[in-house]
């Protein structure tokens, strides 16, 4: 992903992290901080299915996405192919969504999720 | 630089190409692969949206670049490391259009299973499950062949990799062939 679309991310993102830190907190920034927390708790990047890519070419994506070892990228394709999905990163929202972009670039149908989600 | 030259049957590419232009260019103006955008920010969505469908265009082209008047006279397309990557990318899109739109009646397992007997299908079906699997030949022949090279990513103007490979394959296909599907 180029920077041109990483910087409204990380614009939006400062202010809520600098919120929600004083001893008494009201219900208005409990409000206002609950995205904050989202944006920094376990996001996880999963990849679904279809019916189109194959096998290899998945391999080849996750490889150049991650950087994984041919086994831990034929695992992952393995488990899309068999369940339907496969969590493939988590952890900061920000570089979440770097990685479900870059999925997305190659055609992969990648969502991104976090435990609210479910 | 590894390269790779495909000699492709004039008769059999050649009436695929009005196809691949077709969905190329409702391509132009739609993301081809299903997305799901719920848990970005809304203000965001469309900055994703158009650098996605940004980078879809400028694959297509590259794509369809391929088949330009020499093509029409020695048959021959050629993969580096260049364009790779790009190739590849593009491949899977008109692939994903294909199968949502002019394969649409045909199920996931059907294709997926790779035993679909072209004289079996409907003659609209034809061109269309021909097209689809003569862009997955040529996407497996380059990940068969310049899979490092595109871990690697394209050359920049006057670097050259230590590691890179200066042979220089042939391959000739008719586009016919089928792949296994993740």
């Amino acid at each position: 992903m180029t920077r041109a679309l990483a910087t409204p991310t990380m614009a939006a993102a400062e202010p809520r992290l600098a919120g929600g830190t004083a001893p008494a907190v009201s219900p208005a920034e409990v409000e206002r901080t609950k995205p904050a927390l989202s944006a920094q708790g376990p996001w996880r990047v999963v990849v679904l299915n279809d019916p189109v890519n194959s096998m290899s070419y998945v391999v080849l994506v996750f490889r150049k996405v991650f950087g994984f070892s041919e086994p831990v990228a034929r695992k992952h394709m393995l488990e899309v192919h068999e369940q339907g999905r496969s969590i493939v990163w988590s952890g900061l929202r920000e570089q979440a969504e770097l990685y479900a972009f870059a999925l997305q670039q190659w055609h992969l149908t990648a969502i991104l999720e976090t435990d609210e989600t479910h | 630089m590894k390269r790779i030259e495909v000699k492709l049957s004039l008769s059999v590419v050649a009436p695929l190409l009005d196809l691949m232009k077709a969905s190329s260019d409702v391509l132009e103006a739609q993301i081809a692969a299903p997305l799901t955008l719920d848990d970005i920010d809304a203000d965001f969505r469309d900055d994703w949206k158009a650098e996605l469908l940004q980078g879809q265009q400028e694959e297509l082209h590259a794509l369809m670049g391929l088949f330009d008047s020499d093509f029409f006279v020695n048959g021959v397309v050629a993969f580096d490391e260049d364009n790779a990557e790009i190739i590849v990318r593009a491949c899977s899109a008109l692939r994903l259009r294909l199968r949502r739109h002019d394969l649409k009646v045909l199920g996931d397992e059907q294709l997926e299973s790779g035993g679909v007997e072209l004289e079996s299908l409907p003659a609209p079906l034809q061109k269309p499950y021909m097209c689809y699997v003569f862009l997955g030949t040529i996407q497996e022949l380059i990940i068969q062949h310049l899979d490092a090279a595109i871990l690697r990513g394209p050359s920049e103007p006057g670097v050259e990799f230590e590691a890179a490979e200066d042979d220089e394959g042939d391959e000739e296909i008719g586009g016919d062939g089928e792949d296994e599907k993740g």
